[in-house]
């Protein structure tokens, strides 16, 4: 199937104006990039019956150019060099198939996306434009400029691939929403989501797909862009769900002029299989979901890396028998703990230094200063050696460690160690 | 020893009416009443202590707590000791309710919530522990009867992502409790959490260091310090004195409790109502 492309450019553009342009081109085509230091490039082939053929979408798009105060040329061809061509050098501005040629003969070499010198060097022997480029033989063309040449020459006449990598990669599920009039509020905002919801989502079920990453994309009548993401712990298709969570981050959306175009594009899906409705009506599946909900909704809000699951590793070093891992992961096998081997409900972080006091060496240790405070201990255990796990690093600093349980005068429980170099300290409180 | 009365009332769609006076020791009198729509309904039992005076007061004061109670508050009750349930107003600490554990150190209050929320989450429920540093360690709550694979770990650095968190928490009706480390909350923020977690059934424990200011209005509220007096060399489970502060439609009391065999046990004191300064047996 031949290929469409749109090549703008627009001569005195600033480069940031122009990236800003590049993201809100999306609502043309998923694939879009930037060109240069002033152009755009689309892919357009697809895309144009959406805005009722090629003319139409090229004329609405230098429109709304026009009315942000951005000059712009426009032109449409089969190959991204032939655009590029036409929209800088060129008289018409849609061409296809056989007219490729025809229409870029009369342009100058430097239509050919050619590095200066090369211009400069044909222009030197008299090659101006690219009819008489052609009339030249490939083989004396390669001795004499490389490969450059030839390669950009195939490239305008659709000879040679010309991949396009867009700024965004294009999600594999699009859907969009071009408005009469401009919206501002969040009621239209949601009611225009819940429709483009509904749309991906049947999608999805038709193809055991769930989202775990969504992406509202909505165009400012200025031609600004803003976005919201929605990210959820486990694939997801119900709308009710997607939609609470998005609720959130409608009212952060900034209309300004008030928007007129919305893309609602999933980024990440992962196989979610149709589960079986229950006929007892005592067996309600709506339960599980609500849990779900509320670890998306802290998720969202507090970073998904805020909202852990327990697990305990195969690891007898307090600091590293625990792992806290995101709900939002996949789950992974917890070790049993050993219930002799008790571990303080606090941990201090790093172990704090504490003097100790010890009657006889080696023995327990029976009083201790923590920020000058003496406790008298009236009960200890211990001591329980932990040894240090070559394959770690930081663990070996304290070397081999002898933790002891006790208790101090005043009831107060705490679990001190001695490491390697007869210091002590505190690393955590028991109740 | 004043003997103890028990006013019962059945719930029904009208104001609740006192219909029966009960005399004796049991608080745990199930229904065999069945309203006019033919469902078995609890009947709310109110074991008595400070109404013993005027029964006209105390028929009015269960009117106006069948009002402004919810059902759900008197039906499901934790557990703690058995010298404690018979103290606490409904035969234990209710559930989807607001509790205050102050401790004299932080792992004290939370081994303490820890043993009331394992309790109350058996092998379904889901427990939230949301607090702004990361210092729990988890595997010092296995001895209280806490499956790991049942907490979720949730940090929050802002005080206002903090209650956020716990509320959303408590708005889920899939969550059994909740063990926070949030103090300074206002009216406002107390009250919406309590009326969070009637809704949903699931229970909110707010911790916090002895010192700090107490919440504004929690159902009960709890100071767990650490008990001098042990015997024994052994490294056994925590003795505390539990003082319940300020409990609504109760009395304040004090106890000591041993955890021991994964149950707390009370070891008889003289119990003194704080209130009136009298000693009270049993």
């Amino acid at each position: 199937m031949a290929r469409c492309f749109l090549s703008i450019y627009c001569p005195d553009i600033v480069s940031d104006r122009l990236t800003r342009l590049v993201e809100w081109c999306d609502r043309y085509s998923p694939l879009v990039a930037q060109d240069g230091c002033n152009g755009i490039i689309l892919d357009i082939t697809g895309c144009a019956h959406l805005f009722g053929g090629e003319g139409p979408l090229l004329l609405d798009l230098q429109r709304r150019l026009h009315r942000m105060g951005i000059e712009s040329h426009g032109a449409i061809a089969d190959t991204w060099g032939a655009a590029w061509a036409l929209a800088r050098y060129g008289g018409s501005f849609i061409v296809h198939g056989e007219n490729t040629r025809a229409a870029l003969d009369p342009l100058p070499v430097e239509a050919l996306r050619l590095p200066n010198e090369i211009v400069l060097e044909l222009r030197r022997l008299g090659l101006v434009t690219i009819a008489a480029l052609r009339k030249i033989p490939r083989n004396s063309l390669s001795v004499r400029f490389g490969s450059t040449l030839l390669r950009r020459l195939d490239q305008a006449l659709d000879q040679a691939a010309d991949p396009l990598t867009p700024w965004r990669s294009p999600a594999a599920y699009r859907t969009s929403r071009i408005l009469a009039e401009p919206v501002s509020t969040v009621g239209s905002v949601e009611y225009v989501l819940h429709d483009l919801l509904k749309e991906i989502c049947t999608q999805l079920e038709k193809n055991h797909l769930g989202s775990r990453r969504m992406d509202l994309v909505c165009y400012r009548v200025d031609g600004t862009v803003d976005r919201c993401e929605v990210r959820t712990s486990k694939p997801n298709r119900a709308i009710s769900h997607l939609m609470r969570l998005f609720s959130g981050r409608l009212e952060k959306l900034w209309a300004d002029f008030g928007f007129e175009t919305f893309v609602l594009s999933v980024q990440d899906v992962e196989a979610l299989h149709p589960t079986q409705l229950s006929l007892s009506p005592f067996e309600t599946t709506g339960e599980e979901e609500s849990f779900d909900l509320l670890v998306d909704r802290l998720g969202m809000r507090l970073g998904f890396a805020a909202v852990n699951r327990i697990r305990v590793l195969e690891s007898y070093l307090p600091e590293h028998a625990v792992e806290l891992r995101p709900a939002a992961a996949s789950t992974l096998a917890s070790a049993e703990w050993p219930a002799y081997r008790v571990r303080p409900i606090r941990l201090i972080d790093p172990p704090m230094p504490i003097q100790v006091s010890i009657l006889i060496p080696g023995g327990s240790p029976v009083q201790f200063l923590i920020e000058q405070k003496q406790h008298r201990i009236v009960r200890s255990e211990g001591p329980e050696r932990l040894t240090t796990e070559w394959w770690r690093e930081p663990s070996s600093r304290y070397g081999t460690r002898d933790y002891y349980r006790i208790e101090d005068d005043k009831g107060f429980r705490f679990w001190i160690f001695c490491d390697q170099f007869e210091h002590w300290f505190l690393h955590g409180h028991f109740a | 020893m004043p003997r103890r009365i028990v006013w019962c009332v059945a719930q029904k769609k009208t104001l609740g009416s006192a219909s029966q006076l009960v005399v004796g020791n049991g608080i745990e009198l199930e229904s065999k009443l069945s309203d006019p729509m033919g469902n078995k309904r609890r009947i709310l039992c109110y074991a008595d202590r400070w109404m013993l005076a005027n029964p006209v007061v105390d028929i009015l004061r269960l009117r106006i707590s069948s009002l402004e109670e919810t059902q759900r508050r008197f039906s499901r009750t934790i557990l703690i000791a058995d010298a404690v349930d018979r103290w606490l107003p409904h035969g234990g600490l209710s559930a989807g309710c607001i509790h205050e554990v102050k401790g004299t150190t932080l792992a004290n209050a939370i081994a303490f919530s820890a043993i009331l929320s394992s309790r109350l989450a058996g092998d379904q429920g889901n427990v939230l522990y949301i607090s702004s540093d990361r210092s729990l360690h988890p595997l010092g709550l296995l001895p209280y009867g806490v499956k790991l694979n049942q907490m979720l770990h949730v940090s929050a650095r802002r005080h206002a992502d903090l209650a956020w968190a716990v509320m959303e928490a408590l708005r889920c009706s899939q969550v059994s409790s909740v063990i926070a480390l949030l103090d300074g909350l206002d009216l406002t923020e107390s009250r919406r959490l309590q009326l969070a977690a009637e809704a949903s059934g699931a229970t909110g424990f707010l911790l916090g260091h002895a010192a700090s200011a107490p919440i504004a209005s929690p159902i009960t509220r709890w100071r767990v310090s650490s008990a001098i007096g042990k015997s024994g060399e052994r490294f056994d489970g925590p003795l505390w004195d539990l003082d319940l502060l300020y409990c609504r439609g109760g009395s304040p009391g004090k106890w000591t409790v041993e955890w021991r065999d994964h149950k707390l046990n009370a070891i008889p004191t003289q119990q003194i109502n704080l209130a009136t300064g009298e000693a009270l047996a049993g």
